[in-house]
C-alpha cells in the first residue's frame, strides 16, 4: 500500500509537469488548430531562461531561505516566462503566422524543423556565451538550500518539497488561465477566435493578437514547468524538450485537445499510467523499458476510440 | 508575386517586362554594347590567376592556363557573350513573323547575374581559405568586375518575348538526341562534382550547376527539354536509367563515393514509398522509418548472421518477400486507425507507432521480452549476398573498371528503385492514384463519389510500407548490422523533409530531395556541427517561401499558392502546352503556319 | 519573392562558405609541404565529432592526433611523415560505414583509430576487414566485436580489428568482488538497456551471485527519461544496500540524485562511464560516497598517464580529452609502435598493410594507461583495474588491483 501511494504521488507529480506543458499544447490548438511541435523547445528554452536570470544574477549559493524564496526563486522563474514568452512570439510571427491558410502539412513540418534548430542553435551558442557553461552536455541546475533534495515523510511515503512546487505550480497556473479565458477581454477574444476566426474578426476582434496571446500563455505555463523541471531533476540540457513534449502532447490529446481542464486531467492520468506501469504489470513487459510503450498505447486506443479524448474535445471535427 | 522561374522551375515566366526594366528600356541600346564590354572582362578573367597561392579552389594560381573551374566561368561568359550578340546576327526574315525560339535578353540577364554569383563565390572560397582579400589576383577581380557590369547594363534590356522553343517541331530522333544530351551532362555533372575533394570547389560546382540550369530555363531550352522529354518519357526513363547504370564506371574503382551513393539509393527508394502515403494519399507519417527497420530486422533476423536469432536462413528473393510483407502487416496495423482518425492525429498516432517500434526493437532482446532482436546490440555481421554465383562483397573487373562491394549493392538498389518507382508510377495514373488523390483533396467528396476511402487509405499505408521493407532488405546487408538507435524520429523526420524538399508526390522531386539530405552532409564536411541546425532552418524557410518543393507537383504547386491566379493561369497554360500538343500530335497552331 | 529567394539562397551559401573557412581543411597541401622527400602514411581517426557523443569524440581524435604529431616529432618510423586525417560517424553506422570506406579508398592510410560506439564498430569492421587495414578502437567495449556470437566458444570474427579498452565483462565481476570483499551482499542493479550497460550488469550479475551475493531488485530505465522516480520507488521497497547502475553520467548523475532525493540513501556504483567529472557536477553533494571502476591504474599514480595529460594540455586543443582520451592516445601509439616494424623497410603503404595489421598484433609497450598488448583476439591484454569512490567532490582512487 505504501508502494501504491507512493508511486501516486511519484505519478501525480511527473503528470503535473506534463500538464503544464500540454496546456500550451492545447491553447494554441484550440485557437489555430495547429499542432505547435516547437512546444517541447518552449519548455527547454524557458528551463534555460530561468538558468540564464540565475547566472545573470551572479549565481548566488548557499542563500538564506528566506532571500531564496522571495528572490532568487521568482526571478528565476520571471525570467524563464520572459525567454520562453519571447521564443513563443517569434516563432508564431515569422514561422507560423505566414503559413496561416496554408495547406495542413506546411505548419506541422515547420514546426519540426523549428524544433530542431532551436535545439541545435542551443547547444551549439548558448555555452559560447562567455561566462556560461558547456551547453553540449546536462547543465546542473542551480541547488536552492532548504529546497533542493529536501522532501516530507507522510505516513511513509517522500514527498519532495519538487513535488509540491509542482503541484502547487500546476493549481495556480489553471486558476489564473481558467480566469484569463473567462473573465478578461483578451480572454474572451480567445474564446471567440477558436470558435470563428472570420466572424471574430468583422466583430473588430483583433485575431492575430487574440492567436499571440495564446501562444504567449501557453509558453508562459511551459517556462514554470521548465523551472519545475528544473527544481526537480536539477539538471537540464537542450533535448530536454523532445520527450517532454511528445509527452505531453500525448496527455493533451488523452483529455482532448483544445480544451484545458483536458489537458490538466490527460496530464495527470498519463503520469499515474508512466508510474503503476512500472510497477504493476507484472513480467517481462513490466519493466520500466516499456512504459513509454504503454503510454503511447494509450494514446492509440483513446484516439481510435474516443477521438474527442477523455473529457472531449473543442473541435472534433478538426480531428 | 509568384516565384516561379527561379532556379529550377521549368515553367516560362509569365510575359510582361519587370517595371525596373520598362523605366530604363530607353538605355536599352548603349546598356548593351556596356553588357558586352562586361561579358569580355568575365571571358578574359580565366586566363589571369584568381589567387595568390594555389590551395584555393582546384589550383587557380596560373596566368592563361585556366583550371577545371576557370574554364567553367570562360564557358558562362561565352554563354552571356552568345546572348548578347546573337540578336545581332539572326534577325527575322523579311515578311516573316519572327520565330521568337529563344528568350535571349532573360538568357543575358540570366547568364549575366549567374556569372557574378559565380564569381562571388569562389572569390569568396579564396578569400576565406587563404585568408583575406589581398589572396584575390587580378582574375578574380576582372571576373567580379566584368560579371557586375554586365548585370547592373542586363537590366536595361527588355525582358523580351516568350521563348516558344517547346513549340518547335523536332524530329523525334532530334528529342531523344536531345534527351540523351542532357541526362549524359547530369552524369558528367555529378561525376565531377562527386570526384572534387574539397568542399569549396564542391559548392563553386554546384552554383555553377544551378547556374547552367537557370540560364537554360531562362533562355528557353529547359522548356524544349521539358516538352521534348514529356513527348519521350520512356527514352529519357531509359536514359536516365542507363546513366545511373554507368555511373560506378565513372569512379575509378574507388568505393567511397559508391558507399554515399547506396546510402542515397535507400534513402530514397523508403521516401518514395512514403510519397505514396503523403504525397498521393495525403497521410502525414511521422514514424515512416519503422517500416525500413522492420524490413532491416526481418532480413537480419533471416540472414546467416551468427547472431541471427531464428536459425533459418531462405534464399534472398524470399526474405526480401518476407521482409516487404512484413513491413506491409504493420503498415495496415499503423494505417488501421485511419478509419476514425486523420489529419494532425493521424500523424501523432504514427509518430506514436514509429516510437513503440523503436522501444519494442530495443526490449525485444530476451531480458523484457522474447529474444528476437538482441536489444540495443542489434544484430551484426550479417554476410554479404550471393546471387546466382554473384558475390556482392568481393570486387569485380567489369569491362575494365574495378567495381567493388558497395557498387554491386549500389546496382542492386537501382533494380528495387527502378521496380519501387515503376510500382509508383503506375500506381500513380490508375485507378488507385485517382482515389487517392481524390481523398487528399477532399474526403467525404471522394467518399460520396463511390471511392473506397479506407480500403485506399489501408492500401497506400501497406503499399508503402511493402516498398520500404524491400529497401530495407538490402539495407542490412549493405550495413552489416541493423541496430534499433538506426531507426529513431529523427530519422522518419528526414524522410518528410527528403519529400518536401523535393516536391511531394513526384519522382523527381524525392530523387532530388534524397540526393540533398544524403549527399550534401558527406560531401560539405564543414557542415558538421552545423548540419542540423542548418537542417532546421531550411525546413522552416522552405515551409514559408516555398512549401511545393524544388520540383512540385503541379496541381499541389496551385494548392499552396491557391490565392495567385496569374500562377494558376500559367499552370493551365503549361499543361495545355505540354499534353495537348502531345495527344494531338502537332505543335502549337500559331508557328503551324510559320513553318509549312 | 523571386528575389527574395535568390539572395536566401546566396546567403545562404556564403556561410556555408563561411563555414568553411573556419572548420576542416587540416593540412591540404602535406604531400608536397611537408617532410624532405619522405614518404606520407596517413593515420586516420574515426569518431562521432558532431552531436551529443561529439565531446568524447573530440577527446579521441585530439589525443590521436598528438601521439601522431609526438612521433612526427620524434622521427618514430625514419623516411616516412605520418598525416592525421579526422572522419565524423555521428555516432551512427550508416555516416560511420561511410566514413571507412572514404579512409579504406585512400591509399596512403595505414591505420585508424575509432570509433566510440560498440554499433558503430559493427558496422565498420568489415570495411577494413576486406581491405586489410588495421581499426584500433579506444571504446568500444561489447565483447562480442572480438570474440563472437558465442562468447563461450570464442572465435576471433574480423582479424584486423584490435581494442585498447576493456571489455564489459572485466568490469562487471570487478565491481562485484570489491563489494563482496566489502561485505556487502544485497544489490539492486539497474541499466539504461544500451549495449555497453546491459552487458556491465549482466557480467556484474553473474559474478555477483556467483560469489554468495544476491540481486534483490533488477531495473531498466529508458535513456531519454528524465524522471526515475518510479523505478526508485520500486527500487526501494527491496532494500538493498546498493545500487549497482549500468550506463553512463548523464543518466546515472540524475538517478543518484533522485535516489538520494526520494529516501533511498544508498551508494551508486557504476563502470568507467560514470567516471568523469561531470558526474559529479550534475549529481551534486548526491553523489557522495558513489563508487565507479575504471580501466587502468589511476592517472595520478601513474607516471604515463600524468605525462599524457601534461603533454595533451600542452598542445593547446580546444576541449579536454574526455572519458577515452587516454586510450585513444594508446591506440594510437600502438598504431605508431606497429608501423616502426611494418614501414621500416616497405615501399609504399598498400604494399605495408597486411604486415602492418600483423605487427600491430604483436606490440607491446608501455602505454598512458599501463601496459598496452594484444592477445589472441585482438583485446588489450592488460587488466589494472581501479575502484573510485566521490570524496569531497571529486572521484579519489580506493583499491588498484590487477584482475584475474
Amino acid at each position: 500500500m505504501d508502494l501504491f501511494a507512493q508511486q501516486l504521488v511519484n505519478g501525480l507529480s511527473l503528470g503535473a509537469l506534463y500538464a503544464l506543458i500540454a496546456v500550451g499544447y492545447t491553447v494554441v490548438y484550440g485557437i489555430v488548430q495547429l499542432i505547435n511541435f516547437a512546444h517541447g523547445e518552449v519548455f527547454m528554452v524557458g528551463a534555460f531562461g530561468a538558468y540564464t536570470t540565475w547566472i545573470l544574477m551572479g549565481s548566488p549559493s548557499h542563500l538564506s531561505p528566506g532571500f531564496a524564496f522571495g528572490v532568487v526563486m521568482p526571478a528565476m522563474l520571471l525570467g524563464g516566462v520572459v525567454a520562453a514568452v519571447g521564443t513563443a512570439l517569434l516563432m508564431e510571427r515569422f514561422a507560423y503566422r505566414p503559413l496561416r491558410g496554408a495547406p495542413r502539412l506546411a505548419p506541422l513540418i515547420s514546426a519540426i524543423g523549428l524544433s530542431i534548430a532551436l535545439q541545435e542553435a542551443v547547444r551549439l551558442f548558448y555555452g559560447r556565451i562567455p561566462g556560461f557553461p558547456d551547453s553540449r552536455r546536462a547543465i546542473p541546475f542551480p541547488v536552492i538550500d532548504g529546497f533542493t533534495g529536501r522532501s516530507w515523510q507522510v505516513a511513509g511515503v517522500t514527498i519532495q518539497y519538487s513535488t509540491a512546487f509542482t503541484l502547487i505550480a500546476l493549481l495556480v497556473c489553471t486558476t489564473l488561465l481558467w480566469w484569463f479565458v473567462n473573465r478578461t477581454r483578451m480572454g474572451r477574444a480567445m474564446q471567440a477566435t477558436s470558435q470563428d476566426p472570420d466572424t471574430s474578426r468583422l466583430m473588430g476582434i483583433n485575431v492575430d493578437r487574440a492567436i499571440a496571446t495564446a501562444f504567449a500563455v501557453g509558453a508562459a505555463l511551459a517556462a514554470v514547468a521548465g523551472m519545475a523541471h528544473g527544481l526537480r531533476y536539477n539538471n537540464i540540457d537542450f533535448q530536454m524538450g523532445f520527450m517532454a513534449g511528445m509527452k505531453a502532447f500525448t496527455a493533451a490529446v488523452l483529455g482532448g485537445i483544445g480544451n484545458v481542464n483536458g489537458a490538466v486531467v490527460g496530464g495527470l492520468v498519463l503520469g499515474v499510467v508512466e508510474a503503476m506501469a512500472t510497477t504493476y504489470i507484472p513480467g517481462q513487459f513490466g519493466s520500466s523499458a516499456w512504459k513509454d510503450v504503454w503510454a503511447f498505447a494509450l494514446l492509440i486506443l483513446v484516439l481510435v476510440f474516443r477521438p474527442q479524448g477523455l473529457l472531449g474535445a473543442k473541435a472534433v471535427d478538426r480531428a | 508575386m509568384n516565384d516561379t522561374g527561379s532556379l529550377v522551375t521549368l515553367a516560362p515566366d509569365s510575359s510582361g517586362p519587370a517595371p525596373t526594366g520598362e523605366r530604363w528600356i530607353r538605355f536599352a541600346k548603349p546598356a548593351r554594347w556596356i553588357a558586352i564590354a562586361g561579358a569580355v572582362g568575365v571571358l578574359a578573367a580565366p586566363f589571369m590567376a584568381w589567387a595568390y597561392r594555389p590551395d584555393a579552389l582546384d589550383d587557380v594560381s596560373f596566368w592563361g592556363e585556366p583550371s577545371p573551374l576557370q574554364w567553367f566561368a570562360f564557358a558562362l561568359g561565352l554563354l552571356l557573350l552568345g546572348c548578347l550578340v546573337a540578336p545581332f546576327v539572326i534577325k527575322p526574315r523579311p515578311g516573316r513573323r519572327p520565330r521568337r525560339l529563344l528568350a535571349f535578353n532573360r538568357g543575358a540577364k540570366a547568364a549575366a547575374s549567374g556569372s557574378l554569383v559565380y564569381f562571388a563565390v569562389a572569390s569568396a572560397a579564396i578569400v576565406l581559405e587563404l585568408g583575406g582579400l589581398v589572396a584575390l589576383e587580378p582574375g578574380a577581380w576582372a571576373g567580379l568586375a566584368g560579371a557586375l557590369v554586365a548585370t547592373v547594363a542586363t537590366r536595361a534590356l527588355p525582358e523580351g518575348h516568350d521563348p516558344r522553343l517547346q513549340f518547335l517541331n523536332t524530329p523525334a530522333w532530334g528529342q531523344i538526341l536531345g534527351i540523351v544530351g542532357a541526362v549524359a551532362l547530369v552524369l558528367f555533372a555529378a561525376a565531377y562534382g562527386l570526384g572534387q575533394d574539397g568542399a569549396s570547389t564542391f559548392v563553386t560546382f554546384g552554383v555553377l550547376c544551378g547556374v547552367g540550369v537557370y540560364v537554360a530555363a531562362r533562355v528557353g531550352v529547359m522548356g524544349w527539354l521539358s516538352a521534348a522529354a514529356a513527348r519521350n518519357r520512356r527514352a529519357l526513363v531509359l536514359a536516365a536509367f542507363a546513366v545511373a547504370f554507368l555511373f560506378p564506371m565513372t569512379q575509378d574503382g574507388s568505393d567511397a563515393n559508391m558507399s554515399i551513393a547506396v546510402g542515397v539509393l535507400i534513402f530514397a527508394a523508403t521516401a518514395m514509398g512514403l510519397n505514396i502515403v503523403v504525397g498521393l494519399a495525403g497521410l502525414l507519417d511521422l514514424g515512416y522509418i519503422a517500416f525500413l527497420g522492420a524490413g532491416a530486422f526481418t532480413a537480419a533476423i533471416l540472414s546467416r548472421s551468427a547472431f541471427a536469432t531464428l536459425g533459418w536462413s531462405p534464399p534472398f528473393p524470399v526474405v526480401v518477400l518476407i521482409s516487404g510483407t512484413v513491413a506491409a502487416i504493420l503498415g495496415l496495423i499503423i494505417g488501421s486507425p485511419t478509419l476514425r482518425v486523420s489529419g494532425d492525429y493521424l500523424a501523432i498516432v504514427t509518430l506514436a507507432f514509429g516510437e513503440i517500434f523503436r522501444i519494442t526493437m530495443n526490449n525485444l532482446d530476451g531480458v523484457d521480452g522474447p529474444n528476437l532482436t538482441r536489444g540495443s546490440n542489434g544484430i551484426p555481421a550479417i554476410p554479404d549476398l550471393e546471387l546466382f554465383g554473384f558475390d556482392f562483397g568481393e570486387s569485380h573487373m567489369i569491362l575494365g573498371v574495378q567495381i567493388g562491394r558497395f557498387a554491386n549493392y549500389y546496382w542492386l538498389m537501382l533494380l528495387v528503385l527502378a521496380l519501387i518507382i515503376l510500382v509508383f508510377t503506375n500506381l500513380n495514373h490508375s485507378r488507385i492514384g485517382r482515389g487517392w488523390v481524390a481523398i487528399r483533396e477532399d474526403e467525404r467528396a471522394a467518399e460520396a463519389m463511390g471511392v473506397n476511402v479506407f480500403g485506399l487509405k489501408l492500401l497506400a499505408f501497406a503499399g508503402g510500407a511493402f516498398l520500404a521493407g524491400i529497401a530495407g532488405a538490402v539495407k542490412a546487408h549493405v550495413d552489416v548490422s541493423v541496430t534499433p538507435d538506426q531507426y529513431i524520429f529523427m530519422e522518419s523526420a528526414f524522410l518528410v523533409a527528403g519529400i518536401v524538399l523535393g516536391g511531394m508526390g513526384t519522382v523527381g522531386g524525392v530523387l532530388i530531395g534524397a540526393s540533398i539530405l544524403k549527399l550534401l552532409p558527406e560531401k560539405l564536411r564543414f557542415f558538421e556541427d552545423y548540419r542540423l541546425l542548418m537542417f532546421g532552418v531550411l525546413l522552416v524557410v522552405m515551409m514559408r517561401f516555398r512549401p511545393e518543393g524544388l520540383m512540385p507537383d503541379e496541381r499541389r504547386q496551385l494548392e499552396f499558392h491557391a490565392d495567385d491566379d496569374e500562377l494558376a493561369e500559367e499552370i493551365g497554360e503549361n499543361i495545355e502546352a505540354h499534353v495537348i500538343p502531345s495527344l494531338a500530335g502537332a505543335p502549337e497552331p500559331d508557328l503551324k503556319g510559320d513553318d509549312a | 519573392m523571386k528575389r527574395h529567394l535568390a539572395a536566401g539562397v546566396s546567403g545562404l551559401l556564403l556561410v556555408s562558405l563561411a563555414l568553411t573557412g573556419c572548420g576542416q581543411r587540416n593540412a591540404p597541401a602535406a604531400p608536397s609541404g611537408g617532410g624532405e622527400g619522405k614518404k606520407v602514411a596517413t593515420i586516420g581517426v574515426i569518431a562521432p565529432l558532431s552531436g551529443g557523443l561529439s565531446a568524447m569524440g573530440n577527446g579521441i581524435r585530439n589525443s590521436v592526433e598528438l601521439a601522431v604529431r609526438q612521433a612526427n616529432e620524434t622521427n618514430a618510423v625514419p623516411g616516412w611523415q605520418f598525416k592525421f586525417v579526422a572522419e565524423d560517424d555521428q555516432g551512427s553506422p550508416d555516416p560511420g560505414r561511410n566514413a571507412a570506406t572514404k579512409l579504406v579508398a585512400d591509399k596512403t592510410v595505414v591505420g585508424v583509430v575509432g570509433p566510440l560506439n560498440s554499433s558503430v564498430g559493427q558496422a565498420m569492421q568489415p570495411v577494413f576487414e576486406s581491405a586489410g587495414i588495421p581499426l584500433i578502437s579506444p571504446a568500444n567495449t561489447n565483447p562480442s566485436l572480438t570474440r563472437g556470437a558465442d562468447l563461450a566458444n570464442p572465435v576471433r570474427p574480423y582479424k584486423t580489428y584490435f581494442r585498447t579498452c576493456t571489455t564489459d565483462d572485466v568490469q562487471g565481476p570487478f565491481a562485484a568482488k570489491y563489494l563482496l570483499d566489502e561485505g556487502i551482499k544485497e544489490v539492486a542493479t539497474i541499466h539504461d538497456k544500451k549495449t555497453y550497460g546491459q552487458g556491465l550488469v549482466a557480467a556484474f550479475t553473474e559474478a555477483f551471485t556467483k560469489g554468495g551475493g544476491t540481486i534483490v531488485s533488477a531495473e531498466t530505465i529508458n535513456p531519454d527519461d528524465k524522471d526515475f522516480s518510479a523505478v526508485i520507488s520500486k527500487v526501494k521497497a527491496t532494500n538493498p544496500t546498493l545500487v549497482y547502475y549500468g550506463g553512463e553520467f548523464p543518466q546515472a548523475a540524475p538517478l543518484s540524485q533522485q535516489m538520494k532525493a526520494a529516501g533511498l540513501g544508498v551508494p551508486l556504483m557504476g563502470g568507467d562511464g560514470i567516471f568523469d567529472p561531470n558526474y559529479i557536477d550534475l549529481a551534486g553533494s548526491a553523489s557522495a560516497n558513489d563508487l565507479a571502476t575504471t580501466v587502468g591504474a589511476p592517472a595520478e599514480s601513474l607516471p604515463s598517464a600524468a605525462a599524457f595529460v601534461t603533454a595533451y594540455e600542452a598542445a593547446g586543443f580546444s576541449g579536454g580529452y574526455g572519458a577515452y582520451g587516454i586510450q585513444a592516445y594508446d591506440a594510437g601509439t600502438a598504431l605508431i609502435e606497429g608501423l616502426k616494424v611494418s614501414l621500416k623497410d616497405a615501399t609504399d603503404v598498400e604494399s605495408a598493410r597486411a604486415a602492418t595489421v600483423k605487427a600491430v598484433g604483436a606490440v607491446d609497450f608501455a602505454g598512458a594507461s599501463g601496459r598496452v598488448a594484444f592477445d589472441e583476439f585482438g583485446d588489450n591484454k592488460t587488466r589494472t583495474l581501479t575502484v573510485f569512490h566521490v570524496a569531497d567532490g571529486v572521484w579519489k582512487a580506493v583499491r588498484t588491483e590487477d584482475f584475474k
